[in-house]
């Protein structure tokens, strides 16, 4: 039952267009799984969250089994330290050094090609720019700045693009919206087409679905994009990057999933699970532990 | 060239071909009464997200020019227009001085998106409420998609990103009404019983104006004035009917060769 319309279809191509019943199949080659947070772990929203029930125990359940486990999150709200440091106090196993985000590749980006930005960011992760160069920019950064996405802090960037010889912008990401315990929100792709289109330029997406952000985390896992395994509520983002990297893609029915994902024309999962706590479940069953 | 169907009815565009800001084009009045006294319909057809008819009238006649409202189509007109036709409810984003144009239009308990210029309404939450209703089912109308325009502290950004935008959020396609839609073009002209191959269209923008125009089935006659730049006539396809210095040259050659 082949449900993917247009998919990867590279090495192992046998067990990427598995049915969603038996990508079990695949479970005991498996080295290491990347967790998505926002949506996975936890729901955002006042007062930072609440945990997602069973994940805190299912990430522990991972830990303790013979599986690595990186995390890779789009989530440029707050540095990766204070991020972390919110879903430890939400009772989560989890260190700075296992958190792959796209304020820290940025910075990296722009160092290495001598870039000053204009950052249209949270305030809350500013402090990620404390060392870049940021005087007479010569790019935008943009990245999901919630309130702060008026009109007059995106002209302000429109201003700085459209007098480069040529436009150079950066996004974190490029998701369409994430779910926030009052409703679904637009995210930081959904700007970053506006500044495209004003100006038409193409944006290079620093963290998912771009390869490289995959890749870095595998790289610190010393593992093959086949023997891993990406969970996420965000189909074309986490699944549909995920597996365009060679990866696995799993969709769990939490977070900013809707229904209508598991018609998706492009984009079809690896498999659907209620929750991470389910998928663990059925990882560790399948691994005979 | 091939002989057309008589000429019925000639499409105007404002800035840019009639005035630029406000100074008048030298000898466009004149040329607007040479054409009145032509057996045509004249109709001025703009795209503005933010000034209504009313607006628009008063600064014409300030100009010196004799309009009448009737004479008017707009994006906006055509954006109320749809509202009207398929009965909807709108959001409306725009600004405030556009919604004149919406009078008597029912806004409460929305289930429709109408996306003007409205930089005091572009912000966060507003854009949050929009996107909810479309994802909800709501269709999104675009008043026009320009990418910018100019203020008089500098470039800023027109309606078109935050169309983009919601379009991307959504997975979905806004309607657009204004120029240069084919729509656009057949609505200015229902009401005058002409077909698109007994009207022209005279305007500054080869793309907006002329190439829209000609795509709906109208002439099209591209006038040097306003935003034109060399070399503009070359950038669509097919070619402008014909490319005059400005308005009243245009007037001249309809009426010295269409009518």
């Amino acid at each position: 039952m082949y449900r993917g319309a247009s998919r990867y279809a590279g090495p192992d191509t046998a067990c990427l267009i598995m049915a969603e019943k038996d990508w079990k199949e695949c479970i005991k080659n498996l080295k290491g799984v990347v967790l998505d947070m926002c949506g996975v772990l936890y729901d955002s929203g006042e007062g930072g969250g609440t945990p997602i029930p069973g994940s805190v125990e299912a990430v522990k359940r991972i830990k303790a089994s013979d599986l690595q486990l990186r995390f890779c999150t789009n989530e440029t709200q707050a540095t990766r330290e204070k991020f972390v440091a919110k879903l430890q106090r939400m009772g989560f196993d989890i260190s700075v050094s296992e958190v792959f985000s796209p304020a820290p590749a940025t910075v990296a980006i722009l160092k290495e090609r001598n870039l000053r930005p204009h950052l249209l960011v949270h305030d809350d992760v500013l402090p990620e720019f404390d060392d870049v160069e940021k005087t007479d920019p010569n790019c935008v950064v943009v990245a999901d700045a919630a309130d702060k996405f008026s009109y007059q802090n995106l002209n302000d960037a429109f201003r700085v693009l459209i007098q480069l010889e040529k436009p150079v912008l950066f996004s974190l990401g490029r998701g369409r919206y994430y779910k926030e315990t009052d409703g679904l929100k637009l995210d930081v792709g959904v700007y970053m087409k506006a500044l495209e289109y004003a100006c038409d330029v193409e944006a290079e997406v620093v963290g998912k679905p771009a390869p490289m952000f995959f890749q870095s985390a595998l790289t610190d896992m010393g593992i093959q994009p086949q023997q891993a395994l990406m969970i996420g509520d965000d189909l074309v983002n986490d699944v549909g990057g995920a597996q365009n990297f060679g990866m696995r893609g799993l969709q769990v029915r939490t977070g900013k999933y809707r229904p209508s994902d598991e018609k998706h024309p492009t984009v079809t999962a690896d498999g659907y699970v209620n929750d991470l706590a389910e998928a663990v479940d059925i990882i560790l069953k399948h691994r005979g532990q | 060239m091939a002989m057309r169907q008589a000429l019925k009815a000639v499409l105007i565009d404002l800035s840019g071909t009639l005035h630029i800001e406000d100074t008048v084009v030298p000898g466009a009045k004149e040329a607007l009464d040479r054409l009145r006294k032509a057996p045509v319909a004249v109709k001025f057809v703009t795209n503005t997200t933010k000034e209504c008819k009313r607006a628009l009238l008063e600064r014409l006649e300030r100009l010196g020019f004799s309009i009448q409202e009737r004479e008017i189509f707009t994006s906006l007109t055509a954006a109320r227009g749809l509202v009207e036709q398929r009965g909807l409810r709108p959001l409306l984003l725009l600004d405030d001085s556009a919604l004149d144009d919406f009078t008597g239009i029912v806004t409460s308990d929305p289930n429709a998106v109408v996306v003007g210029l409205a930089p005091d309404h572009f912000n966060y939450q507003m854009l949050n409420k929009a996107f909810q209703l479309i994802l909800d089912g709501a269709p999104l109308i675009a008043v026009h998609k320009a990418r910018y325009y100019k203020r008089k502290d500098g470039l800023a950004l027109g309606p078109g990103p935050f169309v983009t935008g919601l379009e991307y959020a959504t997975d979905t396609k806004a309607t657009v009404v204004g120029k240069p839609e084919k729509t656009f073009f057949l609505e200015a002209l229902r009401d005058l019983d002409c077909k698109p191959g007994e009207a022209i269209m005279i305007g500054d923008d080869a793309r907006d104006d002329v190439g829209g125009a000609q795509n709906s089935g109208l002439l099209g006659i591209l006038v040097k004035t306003g935003k034109y730049r060399a070399g503009d006539e070359d950038k669509i396809s097919p070619l402008p009917h014909v490319t005059c210095d400005s308005f009243p040259q245009a007037v001249d050659y309809i009426l010295e060769h269409l009518i």
